[in-house]
């Protein structure tokens, strides 16, 4: 672990309305390598993923987040995402009257890449086909009409144009959805190989794992961080479960409800 | 209890015919023989003298000649129900009963107690409320608090009997400020001709539990009512107010065109409920008006069921930051009805906000209008409106209109607007014939239903009388 | 010939009026004097299908002789017993229920039972007249039963002059018509925008049993162009008619748009989208009347104003007594990007039918939190967005282009508003 830590937050606690929700968070992610956070529903792993990412949301109320060697706590979104994260939705918005391909360019516009339309035309063409994703999605509205699966390769396709040193995949639910797990496995896949892209994937499945070399495991329950240890904590939640963890919780505690609303 | 016929028909199917039988209860009336008449029809000199009998300041009196001026030089709207059955040059606009202010029950003249008592005033005073004001026809009858009110330092009388007490200056200063004569025809008409009405003045941080109530009775024939209402809440202070208004019916119209000018003070709050059944040959051109300033709240609750003509549209001015104003209404319009009503809102500060939901019925060949404009003004930055209006139409005759106006001019505001129109599903009947309930229940109990948003914004009383006046309205619904 | 000034004081007015305070009720189009009649119109339709000068009027009046037959007036004891009625009404509830001047008219229409009288254009008489002088002879498009047709009318904006085209479409049952309607101003940049003049079109569509009509008007014309659009629908028993609007041009625009949902079970579906920036103007009329049982209608308007734009929306569903089963719903989001710009909305639902299901709502105001948290996870500050979402008004129209010219003339557009625009739609 002596490696350059990319994320780190200390005593991050967070709140929706008044209510807290995350409690005194520790973790870090060193540069290049994969962590998994893990833990059951409603433990509020979709949650940490939208507080470091900033949000609006959530109200940080105590503790702080670095990121690539700055104080990133009282960043916008936006600036953190030119700052190098990326934070994929377990649900993707829609944004009707929006061609993705517009919004695309105003992304890659947002970071100064004064990209030639010709040169950005050829390359997010061949990303789509890189994700077996039909061109002509990139004539539709963005999100409107896709399917679970659609929506997925939307999101591999950001990543894949942003490339950004930091990736968290929300993949909480995408374990059901046969389609959008290959398109994520096939996602993660490209982007370590394009970038050797460091990864937080959020999950409660473990199938999505599979073909990736997990460096970390974070186990959160109820709003806390209750674990770390290596990828051997995978199988061992496989076969057994998050009871153990959920004991060491007292009710009082409970962080259910808080899940973040990315309808 | 009204009178109902019931009738079997060809086909079997049991018919109630009511003949008006929601208003019955409303309809007794005394005779006006004794009250003293002026001459029909508006001039300077029936204004002269109406100021002249109030002994009122004399700005009151130039107020009044020049609201008059207006009235004569400007047109009646063009887009509303057509008033052509109220003709002004036969319209008595004030009569004053034969009786003067009274704040001991027992000395008011036997035939107005008697009225008030049939309509629930007294009893309702002792049971609920914390001040009771009756007027009858032009003028206020009965007036008074109860002690701990009064204590609290809250005023509550006669807005004439206040123009010459304590409280003047502050009178002068509001007076058709929020509704300036130049507003409408009928806003100049009462400039020129209000009589009666209350004051209420809430101190700074006081708040008082009990709602106060004032009851307009309009018992002339062909008279009109034009009372003025002005309420000012001051900082952090609190107040409930309870208007009800109903009249016996005539062959000939009447009108009422009264004004209500409502202040709201800082983080102040104000209830103003409205129960209005005036009878069906009633003209109501009704203004009213608040301002609330910062993080002042205005909630209307408004029920229209009376009237055969209806224009009232309840406006809330959000001036001060954060200022707030929820709006909630219905209106029913039986047969012979034409009611346009709604609300206006001016989102003319930062972050203030507005939530309107009505609810509108018509039957029977009733005209029912949702009208309504929602204005943000460059300076609305960060606030918000919500609209939801919601028609029902129970059978093919009735009409049913919704006409909301925005007029957006800031950036950062949400404005939502929602409406739907329809009529009692068949499945929902069908569901509770199903269960044994008659086919008029059944109806009846849905659009109770509908109305329920409302209703239970309502004192219980009130509630309850709304929902029987549904009732009646919906008896005979069916056939 | 030179024309006149003429101003048209009460375009697009809608139906029902509001308070005049609101300034809302209708607009007036200015039309400058000293301007040339110079219609530039470029028409392509299949010669098989060119229809008589009359052919819409003889159309209306076979449909009403047909109308009749299963409308018969009222009999006498109808009549009668509808009098007995009022005069009752007139006795129980003081001098009958007090009709408004708009709920007299109505009725007067209804009575008159005559489909021509019923027949709107969306921006008034008088506009729809001006622009059918302007145009000189009309084209018509007639389509025979069962047959398809393409047709595509573009009209080019002159400097200085009243650029208009008359269009009546006539689909016979069973037909099937693609109309594209293109309002373009080719003219090289810099050089538009010196003089100011007027486009536009009036087109009137008849659409008879199972006829299909679809409209895609595109204008892009820039500089200081007035453009009017006038159309006036009706649909016979099964007919559908669609139409797009796509405004991205002109100073000021006029759009206005009528129907008579006549026939059982038709169907009127308007998608409307446009933008406004620096200070152009919009107005939009829509009114759409069921008469038919079961027939349907869909307003859809989505639109951008940013810079100092206004805009002015009156959009009217009017679900006539006997329209059983109708529904009607009208939705409209408008997205406000900058500080000064003004929108005006009023979504009017009439109703004397009680068998029918009427709904609109309106959504006015900046990027929805959890849309704008998503952009800005990927980077884009809400000034970003809020620019994103104007371009990808004209980026969306170049994209849904049913026609080669309609795509030519919204990407010569685009470029014009954002050089380079261009390439992304290169072959």
């Amino acid at each position: 672990m002596t490696s350059n830590v990319l994320l780190r937050c200390r005593g991050l606690s967070a709140a929706v309305e008044d209510k807290q929700i995350l409690h005194d968070i520790d973790l870090q992610v060193p540069q290049g390598e994969v962590h998994v956070l893990m833990g059951p529903n409603g433990a509020g792993k979709s949650t940490l993923g939208h507080v470091l990412m900033g949000n609006p949301a959530y109200e940080v109320i105590g503790g702080d987040i670095e990121f690539d060697g700055a104080d990133i706590t009282e960043l916008t979104p936006d600036k953190r995402s030119q700052a190098g994260l990326f934070l994929s939705f377990q649900a993707p918005v829609e944004i009707p009257g929006v061609p993705l391909r517009s919004f695309l360019r105003a992304m890659m516009e947002g970071r100064g890449e004064k990209m030639k339309n010709k040169e950005f035309r050829k390359k997010t063409q061949a990303l789509a086909e890189t994700l077996d994703m039909d061109p002509a999605y990139l004539d539709r509205e963005l999100g409107v009409g896709f399917s679970g699966g659609e929506k997925k390769k939307v999101e591999m396709l950001q990543l894949l144009l942003l490339q950004p040193k930091l990736a968290i995949l929300d993949e909480t639910d995408s374990g059901l959805d046969v389609d959008a797990l290959s398109v994520v496995s096939r996602g993660m896949e490209l982007y370590r190989e394009q970038c050797d892209g460091t990864l937080l994937i959020i999950t409660h499945n473990t199938r999505i794992l599979e073909h990736l070399n997990v460096d970390r495991v974070h186990v959160m329950v109820s709003g806390h961080m209750v674990a770390e240890g290596t990828a051997e904590l995978i199988d061992e939640i496989d076969a057994q479960g998050f009871e153990r963890y959920e004991a060491s919780i007292s009710p009082s505690e409970g962080a259910h409800s808080g899940r973040p609303d990315t309808k | 209890m009204a009178e109902t016929k019931t009738t079997v028909t060809a086909s079997g199917k049991k018919r109630t015919q009511v003949d008006d039988v929601d208003r019955s209860m409303y309809d007794f009336r005394y005779d006006d023989a004794d009250a003293e008449k002026l001459d029909a029809g508006l001039t300077p000199d029936i204004v002269r003298e109406i100021s002249e009998r109030k002994d009122e300041p004399a700005w009151m009196l130039e107020h009044r000649l020049k609201s008059l001026e207006i009235f004569n030089s400007i047109d009646m709207s063009d887009w509303g129900p057509s008033i052509d059955g109220l003709d002004m040059d036969n319209i008595v606009t004030y009569v004053k009963p034969n009786t003067d202010q009274k704040s001991d029950w027992e000395s008011v003249p036997d035939n107005i107690k008697d009225t008030f008592d049939r309509l629930g005033i007294p009893q309702a005073e002792r049971s609920y409320l914390a001040g009771v004001g009756a007027q009858y026809d032009s003028e206020l009858v009965y007036h008074s608090m109860q002690e701990s009110a009064a204590k609290m330092g809250i005023v509550y009388s006669g807005i004439e009997e206040a123009l010459h007490g304590e409280y003047a200056d502050l009178i002068k200063e509001k007076f058709m400020t929020l509704i300036p004569p130049t507003d409408h025809k009928f806003a100049a008409l009462h400039g020129a001709v209000w009589s009666g009405g209350s004051f209420v003045y809430v101190p700074k941080g006081v708040k008082l539990d009990y709602p106060l109530q004032s009851y307009f009775r309009l018992n002339a024939k062909g008279a009109g009512q034009f009372e003025h209402t002005l309420i000012i809440v001051e900082d952090d202070a609190d107040l409930h107010f309870i208007e009800g208004c109903s009249a016996p019916k005539y062959n000939v119209a009447n009108l009422h065109a009264g004004a209500v000018e409502l202040f709201v003070g800082k983080r102040a709050h104000l209830r103003y409920s409205t129960i209005e059944n005036w009878s069906k040959n009633m003209y109501n051109l009704n203004t009213k008006r608040c301002r609330c300033d910062e993080e002042g709240e205005i909630e209307w609750i408004s029920g229209s069921f009376g009237s055969h003509v209806g224009y009232l549209y309840p406006m809330s001015i959000l001036a001060g930051r954060k200022a707030r104003a929820s709006f909630t209404g219905i209106t029913f319009a039986g047969r012979g009805q034409n009611l346009d009503t709604g609300c206006k809102v001016v989102l003319a500060a930062k972050d203030t906000s507005a939530s309107i939901e009505t609810k509108g019925i018509s039957k029977d060949g009733g005209i029912q209008t949702f009208r309504s404009s929602v204005v943000a003004t460059p300076a609305a930055e960060g606030s918000r409106c919500s609209v939801s209006c919601q028609s029902l139409m129970l059978d093919d005759r009735s009409r049913s209109d919704t006409i909301p106006a925005m007029d957006i001019r800031c950036k950062n505001v949400d404005i939502g607007h929602e409406a739907t129109i329809g009529r009692i599903g068949d499945d929902k009947v069908f569901y509770l014939m199903s269960r044994g309930i008659s086919e008029e229940e059944a109806r009846t109990m849905i659009v109770n239903g509908f109305a329920e948003p409302i209703s239970k914004e309502l004192p219980l009383e009130y509630a309850v009388e709304m929902n029987n006046l549904i009732k009646l309205e919906m008896e005979g619904a069916i056939g | 010939m030179e024309t006149t000034h003429v101003t048209i004081e009460r375009a697009s007015a809608m139906p029902a009026a509001t308070w005049h305070f609101l300034n809302m009720n209708d607009t007036q189009i200015e039309m400058p004097e000293g301007l040339s009649i110079a219609p530039a119109v470029q028409v392509s339709e299949p010669w098989a299908a060119r229809g008589a000068a009359d052919e819409f009027e003889n159309a209306l009046a076979d449909a009403q002789v047909e109308w009749e037959k299963s409308h018969p007036a009222p009999t006498a004891e109808e009549l009668a017993e509808r009098e007995a009625y009022v005069a009752a009404e007139v006795d129980a509830t003081y001098g009958g229920t007090a009709q408004s001047a708009y709920q007299i008219a109505a009725d007067a229409i209804e009575e008159s039972r005559s489909l021509a009288v019923a027949f709107e254009h969306g921006t008034g008489d008088e506009a729809a007249a001006y622009l059918r002088y302007a145009a000189g002879d009309r084209i018509v498009v007639a389509v025979k039963e069962g047959q398809s047709v393409d047709a595509q009318v573009v009209v080019s904006a002159v400097p200085g002059a009243v650029s208009a085209a008359a269009v009546d479409v006539i689909a016979d049952a069973n037909s099937a018509v693609n109309l594209s309607l293109v309002v373009d101003a080719p003219t090289a940049p810099g050089q538009s925008g010196a003089s100011a003049g007027i486009t536009g079109t009036t087109v009137r569509v008849f659409a008879d049993e199972g006829a299909r009509v679809e409209i895609d008007r595109t204008q892009a014309v820039d500089g200081d162009f007035t453009d009017i659009d006038d159309m006036g629908l009706f649909t016979a028993e099964n007919a559908q008619v669609a139409v797009r609007q796509t405004v991205l041009g002109a100073a000021a625009s006029f759009t206005g748009l009528a129907g008579d949902l006549r026939g059982d079970s038709s169907r009127i579906d308007v998608d409307t989208r446009y933008l406004g920036h620096s200070d152009q103007k919009r107005d939009f009329n829509y009114s759409l009347r069921h008469h038919g049982a079961k027939t349907k209608c869909n307003l859809q308007a989505n639109g951008v104003l940013a810079g100092t734009s206004s805009k002015t929306l009156r959009g009217t569903i009017d679900l006539i007594r006997g329209c059983k089963g109708a529904e009607g719903s009208e939705n409209e989001t408008v997205l406000l990007v900058d500080e000064g710009v003004h929108n005006k909305t009023v979504p009017v639902i009439l109703c004397n039918e009680d068998d029918v299901a009427g709904n609109h709502g309106a959504t006015i105001g900046h990027i929805r939190e959890e849309q704008l948290f998503y952009l800005a996870s990927r980077g884009l500050s809400q000034q970003a967005a809020e620019s994103m979402f104007a371009s990808a008004i004209v980026e969306q129209a170049a994209i849904d282009a049913t026609t080669d010219a309609a795509r030519e003339s919204v990407v010569r557009y685009g470029e014009r508003l954002n050089p380079g625009f261009a390439d992304l739609f290169e072959e």
